[in-house]
């Protein structure tokens, strides 16, 4: 379990100007939408993008505190 | 992570031209994304192979760590790794899957298999 400024302070730390969104699906704050917002998204292909979130999760996901992502990736032009 | 896991891994997505790590086999998949993904490669046409590592921990954990990709299923076409259907939607839509695939295969997919007329 995670809370969503948990879940969104692991995104910020690695994508600073990351505008996150997030959605419990389930109630039981451990499957969530997640949509992020980033310039760091520029330039990289989708997979890439997701990549650079499941990075920053990637301890919440290895302990068990997130379960499940379903995440949109949002490229910030300015 | 173990290096003869990741040679294995290495192993299998090099003979299989797109190969799905998933839960289940594809005659019967375990997890409602393994087998929305195997539906999806049989409506594309062209021959794929699911990879079991539901009870192998181990292997996801290696396959985790070569992708930076936590979840299953995974699909790799021709060595490379795409991802799942979220990736693979989009890439549809945009025509980038065709085109990967007719790379990868030299060629359109096989027509689908004929039905059947009964006179």
């Amino acid at each position: 379990m995670i809370d969503d400024n948990a879940l969104t302070g692991l995104i910020v730390d690695r994508l600073p100007d990351a505008e996150v969104r997030i959605h419990d699906r389930t109630g039981t704050m451990d499957h969530f939408n997640v949509t992020v917002r980033s310039q760091a998204f520029k330039g990289k292909t989708l997979i890439e993008q997701h990549q650079l979130v499941y990075r920053a999760l990637k301890g919440a996901l290895a302990d068990g505190r997130v379960h499940a992502v379903e995440l949109t990736t949002i490229i910030a032009e300015s | 992570m173990p290096e003869d896991l990741k040679e294995e891994i290495a192993r299998e997505v090099a003979s299989t031209r797109i190969v799905i790590y998933g839960k289940g086999t594809k005659a019967a998949p375990r997890c409602g994304f393994t087998l929305e993904t195997v539906e999806f490669f049989n409506g594309l046409g062209y021959p794929f192979e699911v990879i079991d590592v539901l009870e192998n921990l181990p292997k996801r954990e290696a396959l985790s760590e070569m992708t930076d990709w936590p979840t299953l299923p995974k699909v790799f076409i021709n060595g490379k790794f795409y991802g799942d259907t979220d990736i693979l939607q989009p890439m549809a839509a945009s025509g980038e899957l065709k085109a990967t695939l007719e790379e990868a295969f030299g060629g359109a997919a096989p027509e689908p298999k004929a039905t059947i007329n009964l006179r």
